[in-house]
């Protein structure tokens, strides 16, 4: 089903992040929880309660947000340490 | 009266704001929880699209909708006004807050590509402000007059404006 095409080509993505990335780790967990779920249950109904996170077309919805959500990370990158450090009254509350 | 306080939800909404900023290091600056159970992600100028599109796309965290777009200033600071976004996530039922700052002449990147509910609120902080925002379609003055000058929330701006009405 579609959704196993989405979840493969979002693995495709992550490998090319680098591999201490905290963003890869977590969104290949997610991911390779869902394909796992995906290709155990044929059963579509079961298949969304079991996922538990709204209708199988919100599921397809979802997944497609993330695949370009990783095509972005590559490009912005941001794991990297921080680009400026706030001056320092910058966040203080009150003033 | 004090609300009674909600250890567990604070405890998650501490997990979730360490763990989005374990995942994008190089924009946020700090995350924190107010008593009242709400987090704040503070964030350099920088990395609005990025952080923004990441609450928005990312599995964990759907934070589809843009409650609000406002600024605040603080003209004691060198980068005086701070902009807050507010987003709201329809699924997991949570509401985030996430801040930025820059100084008078800075323009800053536009949430419109984002959330396309950003433009008129990034209408009314450039009018009430004076914040520019870049790539924004149609910028230009909502709620004050035509030939008005001057921006009016700012604090060095008078109760009753310049001009006699």
């Amino acid at each position: 089903q579609r959704l196993r095409i989405l979840y493969t080509k979002i693995l495709g993505v992550l490998q090319n992040i680098p591999k201490d990335a905290a963003y890869r780790k977590y969104t290949e967990q997610i991911v390779n929880q869902r394909l796992n779920l995906v290709q155990t249950e044929t059963d579509v109904q079961k298949l969304q309660d079991k996922l538990n996170s709204g209708r199988i077309e919100e599921v397809i919805v979802q997944a497609e947000n993330e695949l370009s959500l990783s095509r972005k990370m590559l490009q912005w990158k941001p794991w990297e340490p921080l680009v400026e450090e706030p001056p320092s009254n910058q966040w203080k509350w009150p003033i | 009266t004090v609300r009674p306080k909600n250890e567990v939800e604070q405890k998650q909404l501490c997990a979730f704001g360490e763990y989005v900023a374990e995942i994008l290091p190089k924009y946020v600056q700090q995350a924190q929880v107010t008593c009242f159970n709400e987090l704040e992600l503070l964030i350099h100028p920088d990395g609005i699209i990025p952080v923004l599109t990441f609450l928005r796309d990312h599995t964990n965290a759907q934070f589809k909708s843009l409650a609000d777009l406002t600024a605040v200033d603080v003209p004691s600071r060198q980068y005086r006004f701070e902009i807050v976004y507010n987003l709201l996530s329809l699924r997991f039922n949570s509401r985030i807050r996430v801040k930025t700052y820059t100084d008078e002449l800075t323009p800053i990147d536009s949430a419109v590509s984002v959330h396309k509910a950003a433009n008129w609120y990034e209408r009314e902080v450039w009018d009430m402000y004076g914040v520019f925002f870049a790539n924004h379609p149609d910028l230009r003055r909502i709620l004050t007059d035509y030939g008005f000058e001057g921006h009016p929330f700012r604090k060095d701006f008078p109760l009753s404006g310049y001009v006699e009405v």
